[in-house]
């Protein structure tokens, strides 16, 4: 690249949308995982498949689906494909742990087919390891259809507005955990998931942008196609950008501590409730970072993220027994707040604070700041030209400033005592 | 009673170079004020000017007034500048500023008349001018600032009559109307001074009261 086609940042957004894209996950890495994981549903529909007559379907859940998938922090680390195996069959025709292991036979053979080791078998998913060097592994938890199940609980529980609203319930599963104890045995009480449900109310939170953000890449890339034409995971929002970050910071700053950091349905569920959609990733994260905490509600004096689509959930149900945790998300959020702020209230856009730069991770920030600014800001005569230039406009900026105030009336005058 | 969870909420995002700690009855907020245009979340250039402060704020705010001082000296200690020689800033007349804005909170404090202050003391040094206006010293200030808030002339004989009368929990009727007709108030103006008392409510008046007469 030369200096010519370098796309030059000039405001905090331009470096934070770099950085969100330095720590995503690449394209070409993408597009890799959605092949495998394409290529594991066509194995399992194959003709011969001794699952083939329940149709069986993988989606992606988690991150994956979000589209707030960052890269993990070191080369050697992988990324953790989280996927749903889903049949269309019933509970009378399985137990948790009889379609645990037809779903575990198929991956098994796959996995031999591909020359791959024998996939590990987890408390509710199956873990197909890919060799080394593709950097990541796929997280395949076998499920059936429970919607109806998940809506009576839901009407039972009181809320009648997610109960009637497909989108939100209507996706809902029934999945296994081999540490119940009536994992071998037919029963219909099932635990449940509703990765689905998730994912569209997270899509709904973002819906205005998701569609402003398509609208400017289908102008962009000089597209004709309409906007529902052109799949999610081609655009991102200023709330999935923010949420990258934020996890990311969370990364950094827990590397050490891995056992206890914030994890990422906390932040991701915080940071949607708090988004308002915010035209820019600076305004998403003054929204987050000032109002996520409030969204933790206080149920008999237990904190509690509920999850949206099923608000019996407690996302954070780990805290009261490990008090850590929940000190740890305190914690983070502060100095999240602290570190954000500092560089878009206090800095110019091309001074990344030094804790900022230290919990996105040194040399990411480092590579994305060098990929959009002039290789001169760098180095030692830079600052001070752009410090000078600045005080020349501090005063222009002074007198829109005093527009403003005046007109929405001053509500001050200074006086003296004496 | 203002708590130090509302302080750090106000401060948390939009001014993260101050801190705040609770001390003896008050609450302490020190560190570098960021001056910056509104609604802007993150300037280019950072932000418009910085001042080194100290706040004590008393946790009867917003019943009593914070004090707000300058510790950068950047701003000359010269009272035409609106400052003590000990820093403490003349930021507003106070009971104008309760009588005049509706939400009394921190937050509204630290994005109304703290900003303006600041933003004018930078408007000042650039431009030698006050860009919202001044108040004269002492007790003309407070005149006018009082006057302003009620909405009537700035004369003092009259000033304190509105004042007597606003600072009653039920002006009473039967006194003289304000306006010199001679009437008895419930026959002359009792309509006009009513929505004054709703604007200026008998404690901030009588707060006014005692700072412009102390013998009341």
């Amino acid at each position: 690249m030369t200096m010519h086609d370098k796309r030059l940042a000039k405001t905090h957004d331009d470096i934070l949308e770099a950085m969100a894209e330095a720590l995503a996950i690449p394209p070409s890495k993408l597009e890799e995982a959605r092949s495998r994981y394409e290529a594991i549903g066509n194995w399992l529909d194959r003709p011969e498949s001794t699952l083939a007559d329940y149709d069986p379907a993988i989606s992606p859940q988690g991150s994956f689906l979000l589209g707030t998938v960052t890269r993990p922090l070191t080369d050697a680390e992988e990324y953790d494909v989280d996927l749903v195996c889903r049949l269309n069959a019933t509970k009378a025709e399985f137990t948790q742990k009889s379609l645990k292991d037809a779903v575990g036979y198929e991956v098994g053979l796959y996995a031999k087919a591909h020359g791959m080791t024998k996939p590990d078998d987890g408390r509710r998913c199956w873990t197909l390891n890919y060799a080394a060097g593709a950097q990541f592994h796929m997280d395949i938890l076998p499920a059936l259809p429970d919607a109806q199940r998940y809506q009576t609980k839901l009407l039972a529980e009181g809320y009648r507005t997610l109960a009637h609203d497909s989108a939100l319930s209507g996706h809902a599963i029934a999945i296994t955990d081999k540490t119940l104890p009536h994992y071998d045995q037919p029963t219909e009480d099932w635990p449940q998931s509703n990765p689905t449900g998730y994912g569209a109310w997270f899509r709904n939170r973002m819906l205005v942008q998701l569609t402003e953000s398509k609208k400017a890449f289908a102008k962009r890339e000089r597209i004709t196609a309409s906007v529902d034409e052109i799949p999610d995971y081609k655009v991102k929002t200023p709330l999935q950008r923010a949420v990258q970050l934020l996890k990311r910071h969370r990364d950094c700053m827990f590397a050490e501590d891995c056992e206890h950091k914030p994890i990422s349905i906390i932040i991701t569920t915080l940071s949607a409730h708090a988004y308002n959609e915010e035209t820019t990733i600076s305004g998403a994260l003054q929204s987050i970072l000032t109002v996520m905490d409030r969204y933790i509600e206080d149920r008999g004096g237990a904190a509690w993220v509920a999850n949206p689509v099923n608000p019996a959930e407690n996302f954070a149900d780990k805290w009261a027994e490990e008090p850590k945790k929940s000190e740890n998300f305190d914690r983070w959020l502060g100095q999240a707040r602290q570190d954000f702020a500092l560089y878009l209230r206090a800095n110019a856009f091309d001074k990344v604070p030094e804790l900022l730069r230290e919990h996105l991770g040194p040399q990411l920030v480092d590579r994305a700041m060098a990929a959009v600014l002039p290789v001169a800001a760098a180095g030692l005569a830079a600052p001070a030209i752009i410090t000078s230039a600045a005080r020349a406009e501090d005063v222009d900026r002074a007198q829109h400033a005093v527009d403003q105030i005046n007109r929405a009336g001053p509500q001050s005058k200074p006086w003296a005592r004496s | 009673m203002l708590t130090l969870k509302e302080v750090k909420a106000a401060i948390a995002f939009d001014q993260p170079k101050l801190r705040a700690t609770a001390a003896d009855r008050r609450i302490l907020v020190e560190g570098s004020y960021l001056v910056s245009e509104r609604d802007v979340v993150a300037a280019p250039d950072g932000p418009i000017a910085e001042f080194n402060i100290r706040m004590e704020l008393p946790d009867l705010y917003p019943r009593r007034e914070p004090k707000v001082f300058e510790v950068g000296g950047r701003i000359p200690r010269n009272p035409d500048r609106h400052i003590n020689p000990d820093g403490d800033c003349c930021v507003t007349v106070w009971e104008n500023w309760l009588a005049a804005s509706r939400d009394h909170s921190f937050g509204s404090f630290l994005k109304g008349p703290l900003s303006e202050y600041f933003l004018g003391q930078f408007w000042f040094e650039k431009t030698g001018k006050w860009p919202f206006g001044e108040r004269p010293h002492g007790l003309k200030g407070l005149e006018e600032a009082y006057a302003d808030a009620l909405g009537i002339a700035n004369k003092r004989e009259s000033l304190l009559y509105h004042l007597r009368l606003l600072s009653q929990d039920w002006p009473k009727g039967h006194w003289p109307c304000p306006c010199g007709s001679g009437k008895a108030l419930r026959r002359c103006h009792h309509q006009d001074l009513m929505a004054m008392h709703r604007r200026v409510p008998p404690d901030i008046a009588r707060r006014m009261l005692l700072r412009l007469d102390p013998k009341n």
